[in-house]
């Protein structure tokens, strides 16, 4: 069997009262790109800064590449940007890269890594004069510069506006390409339906769902059939795959775990009054799932 | 490690702070106090016990500016990205020790240039080795307490703590004004101060006989207990950071 690029066991971390992360297994093969989504404080930074060997575990167990976090670092196989911070003034884009490609072993070649962070010709820039999403870039281009097997990153684009995006993600693609693993933290939900192999949605410091994003939606049935109806309509939620029933004027929506099953049930019993079929979004699985447990 | 000094280094020359504090300020009092003549005896002697007070001034003020350096490092997160790559933590301490004492030569090269060149101060070759070598390797001490509270305090906290520890040491420990003009109780502290006995040193050396064996007692004695605060706030701040 090959080794994990991730590999979280029943981790956990508390501050204080605050369960950050409790009790979290996560393992990620090789080549793999993953969204760790979940709302604020949810534990996504704590997850990544006990990985990365920042932050020590309270329990369980962190490896990278079946060994342990800061050898791995040490060793060049991970790079990281952290949610925030890293950068230092009074130096140039150039000067920071170059310095810290020379840490690694291997690293990639200067241009290649400013193509990829999309800032070529700005090299030459203090890192204390740049706009906040050219300081994103150069922080990002931190975490490539070393050529590293694993990837991590928390919250790279959230200071992109949506075209710096999209050439973030096509330049990620240049590496996922090449069999990088990615592990990404995000709350663009469209981000992690479009961009990661697998989503991993974090909630309170545990994962409530793990899988494509396709099975996300499908775990928390949300596609939602509606219908006009009028009268008793009670009946409509005993009706197959329907887990809850809204009414709403003469509109009743019906959320389904088996939208097939639940519209040939309406069709039997006549019931088809401009019939709606609205499948579930990322976002509102996610809504979905996070609100769960706090009712 | 040797691209993180140059980093570091790079970085220093570019730091209005080490400019102002380590090298015009040392400079300007220079020429300032030794053209006033403030200083006991003829002129000469005068130009040369200023020339290694402001020296050692000047010293201090590169090395207390290099340990809140550290302090705006870590609030900017830029020590927990160094951990991030494959360089060793220990590596990166020592880096940044290295730079303190690197930092300091601009400082005393350019009180001991001016003392040359404008005040025409004039030592045996001997005289000039030991006292660049002792002005240089006595900062040791100074840099700890520096990057102590560098490691200790929060950004500005740190700076200002640094700010107050250069300036109290330097005036206090008479590289302003010589001892001999303080009152009693204040020269019995003085002579306890790691800084009057940094300079002491090299003010042996300066007017021609061996360093006392006191002076450097103290600043041995110094070295020890800045040496320990910097590893106990170093400790400290690794479980943080
Ligand atoms: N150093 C710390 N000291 C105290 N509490 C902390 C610390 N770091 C995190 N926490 C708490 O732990 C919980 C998880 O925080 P974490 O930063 O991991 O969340 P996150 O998912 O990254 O959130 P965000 O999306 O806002 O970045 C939060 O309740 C937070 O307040
Ligand atoms: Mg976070």
């Amino acid at each position: 069997m090959e080794i994990d690029a991730v590999s979280l066991t029943a981790v956990t971390k508390s501050f204080g009262a605050v369960r950050a992360v409790d009790g979290l297994t996560l393992a990620i093969p090789r080549g793999q790109t993953v969204a760790l989504l979940g709302p604020n404080g949810a534990g996504k930074s704590t997850t990544i800064g006990m990985l990365l060997g920042l932050i020590p575990p309270d329990s369980g167990k962190t490896a990278i590449f079946g060994i342990d976090p800061g050898q791995a670092v040490r060793q060049g196989l991970a790079g990281a940007m952290p949610q925030e911070g890293g950068l230092i003034p009074r130096v140039t884009i150039r000067e920071l890269l170059t310095f810290i490609a020379g840490t690694y072993r291997a690293p990639l070649p200067l241009e290649q890594v400013l193509a990829l962070a999309l800032m070529t010709g700005l090299e030459d820039r203090r890192v204390d004069k740049l706009s906040g999403g050219q300081a994103q870039r150069v922080r990002f281009a931190m975490a490539l510069v070393g050529d590293p097997d694993l990837i991590v990153l928390d919250e790279p684009t959230a200071a992109l506006d949506v075209e710096a995006r999209r050439e973030f993600w096509n330049g990620m693609r240049t590496l996922t390409g090449r069999g990088k693993t990615v592990l990404f933290s995000t709350h663009y939900l469209d981000e992690a339906d479009e961009q990661a192999d697998r989503v991993v949605v974090i909630d309170r410091g545990h994962v409530v769902a793990d899988g494509t994003s396709a099975e996300i939606k499908k775990i928390v049935a949300l596609t939602t059939v509606s219908v006009t109806a009028v009268g008793e309509v009670a009946w409509l939620g005993d009706l197959p795959g329907v887990s809850r029933l809204e009414v709403r004027g003469d509109r009743v929506h019906l959320r389904s775990a088996d939208p097939d099953a639940t519209v040939m049930a309406l069709a039997q019993a006549g019931a088809v009054r401009n019939l709606e079929v609205t499948p579930a979004d990322l976002e509102d699985a996610f809504v979905a799932l996070t609100a769960k447990e706090t009712v | 490690m040797f691209g993180y000094i140059r980093l570091e280094l790079l970085r220093t020359i570019r730091d209005g702070g080490f400019i102002i504090f380590g090298i015009a300020s040392p400079v300007v009092m220079y020429l300032v106090l030794s053209n006033l003549a403030l200083a006991p005896g003829d002129r000469h002697t005068g130009a040369i016990v200023t020339m290694v007070s402001m020296a050692a001034y000047g010293a201090l003020g590169g090395a207390f500016n290099n340990g809140s350096g550290i302090a705006e490092d870590r609030a900017a997160g830029w020590l927990r990205q160094l951990r991030l790559t494959p360089l060793a933590p220990a590596q990166v301490v020592t880096g940044k020790v290295i730079t303190g004492v690197l930092g300091v030569v601009p400082s005393i090269a350019a009180v001991l240039l001016t003392g040359v060149l404008v005040n025409h101060v004039t030592l045996s070759p001997w005289q000039w080795l030991s006292i660049v070598g002792l002005l240089w390797a006595g900062t040791i001490p100074f840099s700890l307490l520096g990057l102590g509270n560098g490691y200790a305090l929060t950004g500005q906290t740190a700076g200002m703590a640094n700010i107050a520890a250069f300036l109290g040491l330097s005036i206090v420990g008479g590289l302003w004004v010589p001892t001999a003009g303080f009152p009693g109780w204040l020269r019995a502290i003085a002579e306890w101060t790691p800084s009057n006995s940094y300079a002491a040193l090299s003010w042996d050396v300066a007017s021609g006989t061996a360093p006392g064996a006191r002076a450097v007692v103290i600043l041995c004695g110094w070295l020890v207990v800045f040496g320990l605060w910097a590893l106990y706030a170093y400790r400290r701040a690794g479980r943080t950071a």
